[in-house]
C-alpha cells in the first residue's frame, strides 16, 4: 500500500484499489463463495410431508362427515374440536412444506447417481482425448507457422488461423451440423453414389457417436493449442535445428530433443486451455448431439439448474467440475514446469 | 510454407498437411455460407432447390434475432465499462507489487480465464440471485466481466513492461502532482491499449455463450438465440447470420493483411 501510494499519489492510490478489491470481490471470490455455499445444503425433501398432510385432510373430511351426521351435542363437539386440531396439524405442516429447513453436509455431491457419475467421468475422459488429438493435429501446424520462411507468408497463415476463430463458437459448431447430420452433406454426396439410401432413412448415423463431438470440438477449440506452441516456438534459435542435421540426427530425434522441449511450455498451456474448454463446453454437445448421442456433464449442469430446478444440486455439479479442471491445471502446470505467468501469454 | 531445414520430401508431407488443415478449417464454413442461398426450407447444400435470397429478407423481419442484437451490443457494452477500469487497477497495482504479495493476487486475477465459462455464469447468478437479481443482461455483463477483465489486466501489463518509468518520476520531481502525472503521462501512454482492450472485451463479450446461457435468464443475446434455435429446429436463417459473420470476418482480416503487408514490402 505505502509504495503504491508513492507511485500513485493517495487518492489515485486508493481509487485503483478500490476498483481491484470490487473486482475480486464481488466478480470472483464471493460469487465462488456463493456456488460453493449453494452446492453444500440441501432442503428436506418434501414428498413424505406431503403424503402426510393429504392424509391429515382425509381424516378432517370424515371427521366433517361424521359431525354433520352426528346427533349429540356432545359427540359433535368432540368431532369438531377433532377437527380444528387435524386442521392445525396441516396448516403447521404445509408452512413446513412451503419453507423447508435447510440440510447442510456433503450429500448433493455423494447422491450423484451411478448414471451421472459415469458421464462425469466419461466427460473427463472424452476431454482428455480432445485435448491429446487436439495436440497431434496442431503440433505440425504451431511447426510451420512458427518456422514459416517469410513474414508476409506466417502473416497469411496465421490470418487463415484466426479467421475461422473469429467466427462464432456456435455457428461453427453449426457447420459441422449441417456436415454429419443424418441429411447432411456427407450422407448426401454418398447418396448420390449410391452408398446410402437416404428415401428409407439408411444414413450414416455419426451424429450418434461420440466422435462427432470430438470433430467438432477440436475444430473449436484448434487455435488454443497452436498458438501457445506457436509463440514459444518462434523463440527457438533455428540454428538449434541445422546444428543437429549437421550432426547427422534424424528428423524425429530432432523434434524429439530439440524442438518439443523447446515447445514445452507453449504445449503445456495449450493442453491446460483445451482440456478447460472441452471439458466445461455446453455449446458443442449441446448442439452436435441434439439428444440423439450420449450427454456430456455440463448438459446434466444445465439441466440441474434449468429444468430440475435444484440448484444445490447444480452447483455441486459444477464445483466436482471446477476441482476437478483445477486440478488438472496444477498438475499439469507442475509435470512441465510452467508458472502463472506463463499460462498468461 | 516451410521451414528451410527440413528435407524436400518432409516439406511435401507438410505442406499437403497444412493444406488439409486450412481444407478443415475452412470448408464447414463454405458449406454453411453456401446454404443460406438455397431455397430449400431445411439448411442443405445436398438438396439443392435454386438460389434464392429470402432468407435475408427473413432476417431482417426477424424481431428475436434482431433484438437479440441489440441486446449483445448492450451487454457488450456493459462489460467494456466494467472490464476496462478493472483491468487497468488490477494491472497498475501489480506492476508496484513485491514478488510475493504480487504473486497471490496474480494468480487470483488470472484464474477465471482457467475457469470453464460454464462456472462463472453459474456463480454469478447464485450470488446475485442474494440481492434479489434475477438472471438477465445484467447479470451476463457481470459474469462476463469477471474473466474478460482479467484480459484487460494481461493488456495492460504487457503494455506496463515496457513503459520508461523515469519518464513519470521526472514530472513528479519536477513538482507535477500524481493526478497530473498519471492524467499526462501514464493514461496517455495505456490510451492505445486501453483501445485494444475495448475491442477485445467487446468481440469476447459478443461472441461469448457458454458463460452468458446460464447468466442471461429470460432475456437473450444474439448467440443464446442462435443457441436455442440450433436446438429446436434448424432454419437457413442461422446461415444468413453465418454469412454475415464470414463476410465482416474476411473483410477485416484483408484489411488487416493489406496494412501489415505494405511496410514489410516497401
Amino acid at each position: 500500500m505505502g509504495s503504491l501510494a508513492r507511485a500513485y499519489g493517495r487518492p489515485l492510490a486508493l481509487t485503483l484499489t478500490a476498483i481491484l478489491v470490487l473486482w475480486i470481490l464481488a466478480l470472483i471470490l464471493v460469487p465462488l463463495g456463493a456456488m460453493v455455499q449453494q452446492s453444500l445444503w440441501w432442503k428436506d425433501s418434501a414428498g413424505d410431508l406431503s403424503l402426510t398432510i393429504d392424509r391429515l385432510y382425509n381424516d378432517i373430511a370424515t371427521l366433517q362427515l361424521d359431525a354433520g351426521n352426528a346427533t349429540d351435542a356432545a359427540k359433535k363437539a368432540a368431532l369438531d374440536a377433532e377437527i380444528a386440531t387435524k386442521q392445525g396439524e396441516a396448516t403447521a405442516l404445509e408452512a413446513q412444506e412451503l419453507n423447508p429447513g435447510k440440510q447442510w453436509g456433503l450429500d448433493n455431491f455423494t447422491r450423484m447417481s451411478s448414471l451421472h457419475l459415469y458421464i462425469f467421468v466419461r466427460t473427463i475422459l472424452y476431454a482428455l482425448m480432445v485435448t491429446a488429438l487436439a495436440l497431434i493435429v496442431c503440433y505440425p501446424v504451431a511447426y510451420v507457422v512458427a518456422l514459416a520462411s517469410g513474414p508476409r507468408k506466417a502473416i497469411i497463415l496465421t490470418v487463415a488461423l484466426i479467421v475461422p476463430y473469429a467466427i462464432n463458437e456456435l455457428l461453427r459448431v453449426y457447420a459441422w451440423l449441417m456436415i454429419l447430420d443424418y441429411r447432411g452433406v456427407i450422407n448426401g454426396v454418398l447418396g448420390w453414389f449410391g452408398v446410402v439410401d437416404l428415401d428409407n432413412r439408411g444414413w450414416i448415423p455419426f451424429l450418434e457417436n461420440p466422435s462427432a463431438v470430438f470433430l467438432a470440438m477440436i475444430y473449436t477449440y484448434v487455435l488454443f493449442m497452436v498458438f501457445p506452441i506457436v509463440n514459444t516456438l518462434e523463440t527457438l534459435d533455428r540454428n538449434q535445428i541445422e546444428a543437429a542435421r549437421d550432426l547427422g540426427a534424424s528428423t524425429a530425434r530432432i523434434h524429439r530433443r530439440v524442438i518439443i522441449p523447446h515447445a514445452k511450455p507453449g504445449i503445456a498451456v495449450g493442453c491446460i486451455m483445451t482440456f478447460m474448454l472441452s471439458a466445461g463446453s455446453y455449446s458443442v454437445p449441446a448442439i452436435m448431439t441434439r439428444g440423439q448421442g450420449g450427454d456430456w456433464f455440463s448438459q446434466l449442469v444445465y439441466r440441474q439448474f434449468f429444468e430440475s430446478n435444484n440448484w444445490n444440486m447444480g452447483s455441486a455439479y459444477a464445483v466436482s467440475l471446477l476441482v476437478v479442471c483445477t486440478a488438472f491445471i496444477l498438475l499439469m502446470m507442475r509435470f512441465f514446469g510452467v508458472g502463472l505467468r506463463d499460462i498468461a501469454k | 510454407m516451410s521451414t528451410a531445414t527440413d528435407s524436400p520430401g518432409a516439406r511435401l508431407i507438410l505442406n499437403i498437411y497444412i493444406g488439409l488443415f486450412v481444407l478443415y478449417l475452412f470448408l464447414p464454413l463454405a458449406v454453411m455460407s453456401a446454404a443460406a442461398f438455397n431455397s430449400f426450407d431445411y439448411p442443405s447444400v445436398t438438396q439443392w432447390r435454386g438460389f434464392t435470397l429470402k432468407w435475408f429478407v427473413a432476417l431482417a423481419n426477424d424481431q428475436r434475432l434482431l433484438q437479440g442484437l441489440v441486446n449483445s451490443v448492450l451487454v457488450a457494452l456493459g462489460v467494456i465499462v466494467v472490464s476496462i477500469p478493472a483491468g487497468l487497477s488490477g494491472a497498475l497495482i501489480l506492476t508496484r507489487l513485491g514478488q510475493r504479495s504480487g504473486t497471490v493476487l496474480y494468480s487470483v486475477l488470472v484464474s477465471p480465464v482457467l475457469t470453464p465459462g460454464i462456472i462463472l455464469g453459474i456463480s454469478s447468478l447464485i450470488f446475485w440471485r442474494e440481492f434479489g437479481v434475477p438472471g438477465g443482461l445484467f447479470v451476463a455483463v457481470m459474469a462476463q466481466s469477471s474473466f474478460i477483465a482479467s484480459y484487460a489486466m494481461l493488456l495492460f501489463l504487457a503494455r506496463l513492461q515496457r513503459q520508461d518509468r523515469t519518464l513519470e518520476e521526472a514530472a513528479l520531481d519536477l513538482g507535477a502532482s500524481h493526478t497530473l502525472v498519471f492524467r499526462r503521462i501514464t493514461l496517455p501512454f495505456l490510451a492505445p491499449t486501453a483501445f485494444t482492450a475495448a475491442v477485445v472485451a467487446f468481440l469476447q463479450s459478443f461472441e461469448n455463450y457458454n458463460t452468458t446461457v446460464f447468466a442471461i435468464g429470460g432475456e437473450w443475446t444474439l448467440v443464446t438465440e442462435i443457441a436455442s434455435r440450433l436446438r429446436f429446429g434448424l432454419s437457413p436463417v442461422i446461415n444468413v447470420v453465418g454469412v454475415i459473420f464470414v463476410v465482416l470476418t474476411l473483410l477485416a482480416a484483408t484489411t488487416y493483411v493489406l496494412l501489415k503487408g505494405k511496410p514489410k514490402r516497401a
